[in-house]
């Protein structure tokens, strides 16, 4: 109930949403960089296959030589030869791997 | 992105890598526990390579020995690693530290005096003066007052019209522009007749003021008056005038010269050798034979003051002396070729003397041959204003 609250104060001070919930933002940048942010953890690293958990879902990228750039708490940037990005939508809360 | 670079390699950081299973968990631990990595690199199967700053360094390796990794430094990279690796040379350092010092500390002192008249003009013993001021070469650069100096210098010597100092790093340059001597001026209440400067016959003789003492051919003499500050009259009496008028006078101006047929004119051959000797303001190390290979030769010697940077002098110098051989060569010349080569000097030294061309009424050229040469006079008849005003005393 707090969070609705605070959602709507947001809306009116119109404060990106990935700062003030836990929706995850993804930028892709050209074909050779992805930015995460908002990310719970890394499930699989490979160097052609990376995934990612969010709070929403998981995230897969497929690729050639990929490499985890920067890692900070909150978000992370891979770089390699990306081909394709695939997402997994979470259906229950507490289905977790 | 440049300036985490530089952080990173200002602090320090490893390039380590992990061997072992479980590696995502291993990545995820170390998000959790707020160590930030970078640039993660997975080589085949279960070896990543990854930086990591020195701060975080044992939490890793903490973390690295619950999962039963193997963990290796491959690198290691940044400033710290790099002065780690110098704490062993003392001395280098201590040295390091002595000759820095010792730059800035005499970066503090004036190395180079500079001299610079306009138009190239010497002024005779300008150095001395400076020095008398309180400007020396080993002077501390604060210490220079160069409003005093300045004052000093332009109120011992009258041929000075400006004057400034500019200190340049090490170096201090003094720009000196020269002044004329100021004529006398007399003032127009007093008194004062006109008297010839030079000797010449009088052309032309105008008086406004006063009257005139010589007349139109006369020959006057270096000194003679020319135009007395006096007026007669027959009932007034003697009455004294600011006197006034224009004098217009021939004047010569003759230079000889004496040029023999036979001459010996030196010529250089090519052949050059050069000496170098170090200079420690008056401490002269030679470090040649100081003794010529030639019979005869000229010399020309060049000074180079050491400097660090574009103007940080230091009190020492190098001399070099380039010697060049010359030979004695014997020419004669016809009489005809004599007197041209004479008369062309002596032209171009008249030229000199003289300063309006236009006002040449006549040249003359006597020529006296001799037995081994010939003297040339060359004489210039030169219309001229002749008068200065001279002050009468009682």
């Amino acid at each position: 109930m707090k969070k609705k609250k605070f959602r709507k104060i947001d809306k009116i001070l119109e404060i990106p949403s990935e700062i003030c919930s836990n929706e995850s933002k993804i930028t892709i940048v050209g074909f050779n960089e992805v930015i995460i942010e908002n990310f719970k953890g890394i499930l699989e690293y490979e160097e052609y296959f990376v995934r990612i958990k969010t709070y929403i879902g998981i995230v897969n990228i497929n690729g050639y030589g990929l490499n985890l750039k920067n890692m900070t708490n909150d978000d992370i940037k891979v770089k390699g030869k990306i081909e394709s990005i695939e997402f997994e939508k979470m259906v229950e809360e507490n289905n977790d791997n | 992105m440049i300036i985490k670079i530089l952080l990173g390699y200002i602090l320090g950081y490893l390039r380590i890598s992990v061997e072992g299973y479980y590696i995502e968990r291993f990545i995820n631990l170390c998000n959790n526990k707020k160590i930030i990595i970078w640039n993660i690199k997975k080589d085949k199967n279960v070896k990543i390579y990854f930086n990591v700053s020195i701060k975080d360094f044992r939490k890793v390796a903490k973390i690295a020995k619950k999962f039963k990794c193997k963990l290796k430094i491959e690198r290691k990279k940044g400033i710290p690693f790099l002065l780690n690796k110098y704490r062993k040379r003392k001395i280098f350092a201590i040295l390091l530290i002595v000759v820095v010092t010792i730059i800035i500390a005499s970066s503090n002192f004036v190395w180079n005096i500079e001299i610079k008249e306009e138009k190239g003009e010497n002024l005779e013993k300008i150095y001395e003066d400076v020095k008398e001021a309180g400007l020396s070469i080993g002077m501390l650069k604060n210490k220079i007052d160069r409003k005093e100096i300045i004052n000093k210098v332009c109120l011992k010597r009258d041929d000075i019209a400006w004057m400034g100092i500019e200190i340049k790093g090490t170096n201090v340059l003094i720009s000196i522009v020269k002044s004329d001597k100021k004529p006398e001026i007399i003032n127009q209440n007093e008194y004062c007749s006109i008297v010839a400067e030079k000797e010449g016959i009088i052309t032309k003789i105008n008086p406004q003021n006063g009257t005139a003492n010589v007349k139109v051919g006369d020959v006057v003499k270096k000194g003679t008056p020319l135009i007395n500050g006096w007026i007669e009259g027959k009932y007034t009496g003697i009455r004294y005038v600011h006197s006034r008028g224009e004098i217009e006078a021939k004047v010569w101006h003759t230079k000889s010269i004496k040029i023999p047929y036979n001459t010996t004119e030196k010529r250089e051959t090519g052949n050059i050798q050069k000496l170098y000797s170090i200079k420690f303001n008056k401490f002269e190390i030679n470090l040649q034979k100081r003794v010529s290979k030639f019979k005869i030769y000229g010399t020309i010697e060049t000074e180079n003051k050491f400097k660090l940077f574009s103007n940080f002098y230091l009190p020492i110098s190098v001399k070099k002396t380039v010697l060049k051989e010359e030979v004695e060569e014997e020419k004669i010349y016809s009489k005809e070729q004599a007197k041209n080569l004479g008369i062309q000097q002596l032209e171009e030294e008249l030229q000199k003397e003289i300063e309006d061309a236009t006002k040449i009424v006549n040249k003359n050229i006597n020529t006296y041959e001799h037995e081994n040469d010939i003297e040339i006079y060359l004489t210039y008849e030169v219309l001229e204003k002749i008068g200065t005003k001279e002050r009468i005393i009682f």
